[in-house]
């Protein structure tokens, strides 16, 4: 598919790139202005004049502090998914029992179950261990709910290592967990940074979890700083605008020095 | 060929072990089941313990303070005969349907396009990349800033919006919902068909030019028959997206104008922990999951995908 | 520990063995799970610009407490949501914001509240500092559950000056009529008569609790509340409707109002910024613009009661909104001495000064010395007067009404002034509460 231009397909990409740019150009050119010239001018005029006070603003209203902990959150669960489902999809791809084979069942129809479906349950049993305002608690949640898809994605990965390299490792008599270090875990590499950049994502985009499980400021994860921040001064346009652009820096810096990574990672879910 | 989803048609059926194992030199020592033990008690944790706990709560009446009382079958009753919970799952279906719709040709146009190798195409990518790089709460709170009335972009172009009433009518709150998913989702399915289309061998377009077929003929004889099994991938993934779609309602919406966009991912949300009706909320949620479930059973069957060996296939 | 509900404890067993296994290595897990912190009392309050009052509460009574208390403001819109989803929980807070009224007759019935007698009866000031009308507001079965720990907040018809000038409007309306001339001048003036937020669903039920207390009186409603839900259906319940329709269909509101919000500045600045005369809001619409543009708060912001309506059993002196916020205690708290003590601030000078200055009106019984001192005294003594003289203060339909009725009214009034539903549909809604 590199021989020719698709006229159709780039017409369309121009079409999408004013859809894309438009709304961007928007938030980036509002943080820079006042809120009065904002009011003004109109949200697609071009910045007379140019202020940083919106990011200082954002900033001191304690986003430092949701930043931490949507990192903490995101290492959190990208550590326990990359913990667990390498086992598991281990289990599920070489082992025999009908146990392993009903896991797996198991886990495709945990793909249907909603976060929302077992939110008020999921309340109080952290509630009850004392988890409830407390960043662990957010972020077991978080990180049982994106097994489902981690274990699809890595499973199929495991299994195209074929038959035949298992059997050469047979000859020097390995055990299964000598097999999953040196052979399993090295040839996944792709469907493992696949996981890890997926789950990264689900913890960095919640919101339900922390929305039910926590309470305070010193808890608040950027997603809900935002949701704040838009009632507690949602008259600060600009300044809303500016939290918006911070929320995307962390990501940015992954994409901008891991981009091959976290996009080969992202496109590792659909097939290779 | 891998995709998602011929790995889980490929997975173990039943008692029959699955393709590597059979072929897998026997004297290799397998995992045991605990391999999976870890991830299987963490997830039955925190999904299959509280669905179980849901499945309860749904014949009970609670507002959260005191005890649970069983009532029987009275929030099932309740919710058959409520209008709102009816509409709510017709709005959830045509989010879906919507949502498939819009997305799915304009990612594979896209997606198409973008493998290609020319620089101008990675630079473009690169820019189409960044509504991933933000969080639906994120993306919500832009869009609700953006559309304002007065102050928004309808305030500016007001030949193309009118009076920018957009979230205060039905056809205005549905779409603006429908657009924000298309933007903020399209970058993650365009990513998918990309790479899938990277990995179609070049082979077999070269065959088809030998055979004369043009560029369109290829697109629709090579191509998107290659694109399948992606396809239904990116359709599930999109189908439970759209099904669950939560915050974006709360921020954008709030299920309005009225209950316009009460999709029943929101209206669950809303009896619970707004009506502090923890049992019909419950009731809702298993209705949810079974809805779920049905949708990607249909998308399997439909689809043909179960039966389906190769992306080679239909050649 | 009011670790009762059957869930918790069918839930706990399985939880702190499974979360003892995954857990093992991250520390935690397990153990007494309840203890918060020891020495800490957990304030919860409504989240939103009055927070700096209560935080400089909260740092003057820690200089000198050795149980210090910490304040978790929760986001406004998520407040209600998250207090009734955590109060009969171990994490419920020690103190807590609330209306009073309907708002907590639900934690009362569930036995969750802390009477205050005692505390009254060791410092009867936690009482008798307060305006009586306002501290009966929590007062529930003879049993007083708060204490008023904000300003007074009645609902009034804010206005644009310079707006009101241009379009020829001397004064602002003193009777429905006057409202719907001036509504016709705006219109002719290019600018949105009233602003309205009809995206929060909230400012709209204001409308709804004036016009029918100005047409029926105090009684409608609150027969209504007692369970009479054939005066829905009166003839002064459709007169209001009627009226409001009236005012609907004259464009008051323009065409667009249900996507705008008051909770992200869209309806204050529209009306700060010159494009409406008119907006129907709490009082705290003055500390708003305040924070978002001073200088129209302290010269163009003008204010005035709801309109008379000619021929209505109401008295155009009644008033609607919240008569005041409330702290009330759990009954589970570990310190409940500490938590009374802190409660004393709420009738200190420098409280009520605090609150002044950024523009609440305290309803204790010293307030009225310190109106002097508010950044304006104008507009405070006018809000003091009001409510001082008001015959009736009607609590905010959705704070009279117990939380799981908020959601149904929210949506009737929405949809009737969006026109989805008509009077019998407004009627039947109001009558399935």
């Amino acid at each position: 598919m590199k021989t020719r231009p698709n006229y159709l397909a780039g017409i369309g990409s121009f079409i999408w790139l004013l859809i894309v740019a438009i709304p961007l150009y928007v938030m980036l050119s509002g943080t820079f202005q006042t809120r009065e010239e904002f009011g003004d001018n109109g949200p697609l005029s071009f910045p007379s004049s140019f202020t940083l006070q919106n990011y200082a603003d954002a900033i001191t209203s304690g986003f430092g502090r949701y930043f931490l902990n949507t990192v903490v959150v995101t290492v959190g669960v990208v550590a326990i998914v990359l913990l667990l489902v390498p086992p598991l999809s281990y289990a599920i791809v070489r082992s025999r029992s009908r146990a392993a084979s009903f896991v797996f069942r198991f886990f495709l129809l945990g793909l249907a179950i909603p976060a929302q479906a077992v939110i008020v349950p999921v309340f109080y049993l952290i509630n009850t261990v004392g988890l409830y305002d407390n960043l662990i608690g957010v972020i077991l949640p978080t990180a049982a709910f994106a097994l489902p898809i981690c274990t699809l994605i890595l499973s199929g990965t495991m299994r195209d290592i074929t038959g035949e390299l298992y059997e050469a490792m047979a000859m020097d008599g390995a055990s299964p967990a000598r097999a999953f270090f040196r052979l399993v875990l090295p040839l996944s590499k792709g469907g493992i940074s696949t996981i890890a950049v997926f789950s990264a994502l689900q913890a960095w985009n919640g919101f339900l979890f922390p929305l039910i499980l926590t309470q305070s400021e010193s808890t608040r994860v950027v997603t809900l700083g935002l949701f704040n921040f838009q009632t507690q001064y949602g008259i600060n346009i600009p300044g809303l605008l500016a939290a918006v652009t911070l929320s995307m820096v962390p990501v940015l810096l992954v994409y901008l020095f891991a981009r091959r990574a976290l996009v080969q990672g992202l496109m590792g879910a659909g097939g290779k | 060929m891998t995709t998602l989803a011929t790995r889980r048609q490929a997975g173990p059926g039943g008692s029959t072990p699955s393709r590597p194992a059979r072929s897998g030199a026997s004297s290799v020592g397998r995992p045991g089941f605990a391999w999976a033990l870890p991830a299987t008690i963490f997830f039955a944790l925190f999904a299959l313990v509280p669905l179980a706990a849901v499945a309860v709560l749904s014949f009970t009446s609670w507002s959260g303070l005191g005890d649970p009382e069983f009532v029987g079958l009275e929030n099932w009753e309740t919710l058959v005969t409520d209008p709102v919970m009816v509409k709510s799952l017709w709005l959830s279906l045509l989010f879906i349907v919507l949502g498939v719709v819009t997305q799915t040709p304009l990612s594979i146009l896209l997606g198409v396009w973008a493998a290609g190798n020319q620089r101008n195409r990675a630079i473009l990518s690169a820019i189409y990349f960044v509504p991933l790089l933000l969080s639906s709460a994120a993306i919500s709170v832009l869009w609700r800033a953006l559309l304002d009335p007065n102050f928004g972009i309808p305030g500016q172009l007001s030949w193309l919006f009118g009076d920018g009433n957009l979230l205060g009518t039905q056809s205005g709150a549905i779409g603006v919902l429908i657009f924000v998913g298309m933007w903020q989702f399209t970058p993650f399915h365009t990513l998918i068909y990309q790479g899938a289309a990277k990995g179609i061998p070049t082979v077999l377009y070269q065959a088809a030019s030998i055979d004369g077929a043009g560029m369109v003929r290829q697109f629709f004889s090579i191509t998107l028959p290659q694109l399948r099994n992606t396809a239904i991938t990116s359709i599930i993934l999109m189908v439970v997206g759209g099904l669950t779609t939560f915050e974006t309602v709360l921020i954008l919406t709030n299920g309005g104008p009225g209950t316009d966009t009460t999709i029943t991912a929101f209206y669950m949300y809303q009896e619970a922990f707004q009506s502090f009706d923890f049992g019909v909320g419950s009731a809702i949620a298993l209705v949810l999951v079974v809805v779920a479930t049905l949708i990607s059973l249909v998308v399997v069957k439909v689809s043909g995908y179960d039966k389906m060996n190769s992306s080679l296939e239909g050649l | 520990m009011n670790n009762r509900t059957w869930m918790s404890r069918s839930l706990a067993g399985t939880a702190v063995l499974m979360l003892g296994l995954t857990l093992a290595g991250c520390g935690g897990g397990g153990g007494d799970a309840s203890s918060r912190p020891e020495n800490e009392l957990h304030l919860a309050v409504y989240g939103d610009a009055s927070n700096k009052v209560e935080q400089a509460m909260v740092d003057k009574f820690n200089q000198t407490s050795d149980v210090k208390v910490v304040l978790d403001t929760i986001p406004g819109a998520d407040y209600q949501t998250k207090l009734q989803t955590i109060i009969d929980t171990d994490s419920a807070p020690d103190i807590f914001f609330n209306w009073g009224g309907g708002s907590i007759a639900n934690f009362v019935k569930a036995d969750l509240l802390m009477p205050l007698d005692d505390l009254i009866e060791e410092d009867p000031q936690l009482k008798d500092a307060f305006l009586p009308s306002v501290f009966d507001t929590a007062v529930i079965d003879d049993k007083s559950y708060g204490i008023p720990m904000r300003g007074t907040q009645p609902v009034m018809l804010f206005n644009n000056s310079d707006v009101l000038k241009q379009a020829g409007i001397d004064a602002p309306p003193a009777t429905w009529d006057d409202l719907l001339d001036d509504v016709e001048k705006l219109k002719a003036a290019g600018v949105t008569p009233i602003a309205l937020g009809g995206a929060d669903q909230w400012p709209t039920q204001m409308w709804f609790q004036y016009v029918f207390d100005r047409v029926a009186g105090e009684g409608l409603f609150q027969s209504a509340l007692d369970g009479d839900t054939d005066v829905w259906d009166s003839e002064e319940s459709r007169e209001a409707l009627g009226k409001l329709r009236e005012l609907i269909d004259a464009g008051a509101f323009g065409t667009n109002f249900d996507s705008v919000k008051f909770t992200d500045g869209g309806s204050p600045t529209l009306l700060s910024s010159g494009r409406a005369g008119f907006e129907l809001m709490g009082s705290w619409a003055y500390a708003t613009h305040l924070d978002a543009n001073p200088e129209f708060a302290e010269n163009v912001l003008g204010y005035s009661e709801f309109p008379a309506i000619e021929g209505g059993k109401g008295d155009p002196a009644n008033l609607a909104g919240n008569t005041n916020n409330f702290y009330s205690i759990t009954k589970n708290t570990r310190y409940p001495e500490e938590a009374g003590e802190f409660l004393k601030l709420m009738y200190s000078d420098e409280f009520v000064q605090e609150q002044i200055a950024i523009g609440n009106l305290p309803t204790t019984t010293n307030t009225e010395e310190f109106l002097d001192e508010a950044s304006n005294p104008e507009y405070a003594k006018y809000q003091f007067d009001l409510v001082k003289d008001a015959p009736h203060f009607q609590l905010s339909w959705d704070q009279a009404y117990p939380p799981e009725a908020t959601v149904t009214i929210h949506t009737a009034v929405a949809q009737f002034f969006s026109g989805q539903i008509d009077e019998d549909g407004f009627i039947k809604a109001m009558q399935s509460l």
